[in-house]
């Protein structure tokens, strides 16, 4: 009853706001703000769930228990449920009379319509996607390379940092690129666990929205060419920074052993 | 110098396989899903057994007795895998230097070079495993395993991938690598010829159990059982029975044969009149001769093979009417004689070289 409350208020401060009419340029207020916004959160979104995403699938591909599925479910559900409904649950979880809500309470803390709203949201969504790559480049790494690793005395922890995280690489990669890009476009649980406020939790898909509502077209392109400046300059960045260097030398990964490349040299 | 003792029950698969080895290469012969990589991964720590003990060189690996399994990183244990498992994203000279890291940079020099040149491999240290060939990479492998110095060298299969060129040149390696190692080597082979080529002493497995431990040549000219015989690629079993025993050899009536087959008995082999037994020879043990004699017996020759090494022959032999017995024999190259389908001749069967089992 009192999430509900809550929540009807919390759109009906989404949705007033001002929005000028006046002329925008790149450099203004109304693109600046949620540019800002955006880029703060997707940064640390992304953050967050590269290193919660690789522990949750190295986890789970050395957990042997029972629950391996109930958890891989739980996993990737931010995934399979609509926006809003995951931001319906955060809402619940952050809210005043949720558990997490009323822990920070008594720290003093409310998460709800603030920023740090913002990255729990893109957090919270972007994860399964980070999780499910990085499980499956992990499960592609044969056991008995590992299985190698420990016979030569490497301990667990060297295994995961010098032969499972390097051989995973590309996956953990790709899925960080896709992390990113679905941080960077998160819209339904965000704004309902932050809100739309300017200068505040507004980030750039919710500037279009609402800037497209009002009418102004002008600025909601303005914004769609920003996130794609950003989206595109990520990428590359990232895949710059972390793919393989040119002329390959990770070779084929052989099964049963035959190198797949035909040696110029006597066997 | 190691023992081994160990039991393992799957759904659908029991292991329990006992042995010991003191400086010597054991070959682990046996069919798929014999529990012979099971026995190796026991070994290394990578998989635990239910009961048992293993020990190395005096230093417990497991005791189930205790509760002790120590982890594979400290069972000082070198292990090649099949697929030789090289971490594709180092090239040979990490490879290898990754079980020493801890030492210190000259001391990694030092082994990583000595074991390039030993396998062979000189000038590939840059390489990256994706650019060596396959006999090249499973060098890397067993320089890798061999680089902390571990008591034990453990090989699974490490030859089946490759073609047979290079599997000989490996195998001559690997014996070779005796010079300078000097620990225990287990070998799972379903090669006999490799097997019998390398090690001193083998273990045939079949369904999780050993049926034969010895030396190669027990295990090759006195088989213990009709399994084991098989496996050592024997292909003339004769059921008989015991019709006597004078002068240290035993007459055995194979029904099939003209007259009772005389074995020689080894070991204090304790038969008994009527005794049904089996009676095996090696086909290359049987020899082509001109007249019938003592253990000469005639037949006809049923089919005839030709393959590289030389002519294998199916004979039938003339028997007393009990009953059809065949024999194969295998002679070796171009000096074997060459006969038709339907030809007669006697086949020599000499008693030291038949084994009762």
């Amino acid at each position: 009853m009192a999430t509900g409350a809550a929540f009807r208020d919390s759109l009906a401060t989404a949705r007033i706001k001002p929005r000028g009419r006046e002329e925008s340029t790149l450099m203004s207020e109304t693109i600046l703000s949620p540019f800002w916004i955006s880029l703060k959160t997707v940064l640390v979104a992304t953050t967050i769930t590269f290193f919660l995403g690789i522990a949750a699938a190295r986890w789970i591909v050395g957990y042997q228990g029972r629950l391996k599925n109930i958890m891989n479910g739980l996993f990737i559900l931010p995934l399979v449920l609509p926006p809003t409904v995951v931001g319906l649950g955060l809402l619940m979880l952050f809210g005043k009379h949720g558990p997490a809500g009323m822990l920070l309470g008594r720290l003093g803390a409310s998460v709800v319509f603030s920023w740090p709203a913002t990255v729990i949201a893109a957090t919270t969504i972007s994860f399964p996607l980070m999780y499910m790559t990085a499980r499956g480049a992990f499960e592609q790494i044969e056991t008995s390379i590992e299985n190698a690793a420990r016979t030569l005395g490497a301990s667990e922890w060297r295994i995961f940092w010098s032969v499972t995280l390097p051989l995973a690489w590309p996956g953990v990669l790709a899925g960080t690129i896709l992390a990113l890009a679905r941080s960077l476009g998160e819209f339904g649980a965000t704004l309902m666990l932050a809100g739309d406020i300017p200068g505040r939790t507004e980030t750039i898909p919710m500037a279009i929205y609402f800037a497209v509502e009002a009418g102004d077209m002008h600025e909601a392109l303005v914004l769609a060419l920003v996130v794609l400046a950003i989206a595109f300059v990520s990428i590359v960045v990232i895949s710059e920074v972390g793919g393989a260097p040119r002329g390959s030398r990770y070779g084929v990964r052989s099964s049963k052993g035959k190198a797949h490349r035909t040696p110029e040299v006597e066997p | 110098m190691l023992e081994v003792n160990i039991q393992k029950s799957l759904p659908g698969f029991s292991l329990k396989a006992a042995f010991s080895i003191d400086r010597e290469i054991l070959a682990i012969l046996g069919p798929s899903g014999s529990g012979k990589t099971m026995t190796l991964q026991s070994i290394a720590g990578l998989l635990r057994p239910d009961e048992g003990y293993i020990r190395l060189n005096g230093r417990e690996l497991l005791d189930s007795a205790d509760g002790l399994c120590l982890p594979p990183q400290v069972r000082r244990v070198g292990f090649v895998f099949q697929n030789y498992a090289l971490f594709s994203h180092l090239n040979a000279y990490d490879n290898i230097a990754f079980g020493i890291h801890h030492l210190d940079r000259r001391e990694i020099d030092g082994r990583v070079d000595r074991l390039l040149h030993m396998m062979n491999l000189q000038d590939m240290g840059r390489r990256y495993p994706g650019q060596l060939s396959a006999g090249q990479q499973q060098r890397v492998a067993v320089a890798r395993a061999l680089a902390p110095e571990p008591e034990v060298l453990l090989l699974d299969e490490p030859f089946s991938a490759l073609d047979t060129l290079v599997k000989e040149r490996l195998e001559d390696e690997l014996l070779a690598i005796q010079q300078f190692y000097k620990g225990d080597v287990l070998f799972v082979t379903h090669d006999l010829d490799e097997a019998y080529k390398i090690s001193s002493k083998m273990a045939v497995y079949e369904a999780g159990r050993i049926l034969q431990l010895g030396s190669k040549q027990e295990v090759i000219e006195a088989p213990a059982s009709r399994m084991v015989a098989r496996l050592a690629g024997v292909r003339n079993l004769m059921e008989g029975v015991v019709d006597g025993i004078e002068d240290g050899q035993a007459l055995v009536r194979v029904p099939g044969l003209e007259a009772p087959l005389r074995v020689a008995l080894k070991n204090g082999a304790c038969l008994r009149r009527n005794q049904p037994v089996t009676v095996g020879i090696r086909q290359e043990c049987i020899a082509i001769v001109d007249c019938a004699g003592e253990n000469a017996f005639p037949g006809r020759v049923e089919r005839a093979v030709e393959d590289v090494a030389g002519i294998s022959y199916r004979f039938q032999m003339q028997g007393d009417g009990a009953g059809e017995c065949r024999l194969e024999t295998s002679l070796p190259g171009k000096a074997a004689p060459v006969m038709r389908s339907g030809q007669a001749c006697y086949l020599f069967l000499p008693p030291e070289r038949l084994f009762i089992i």
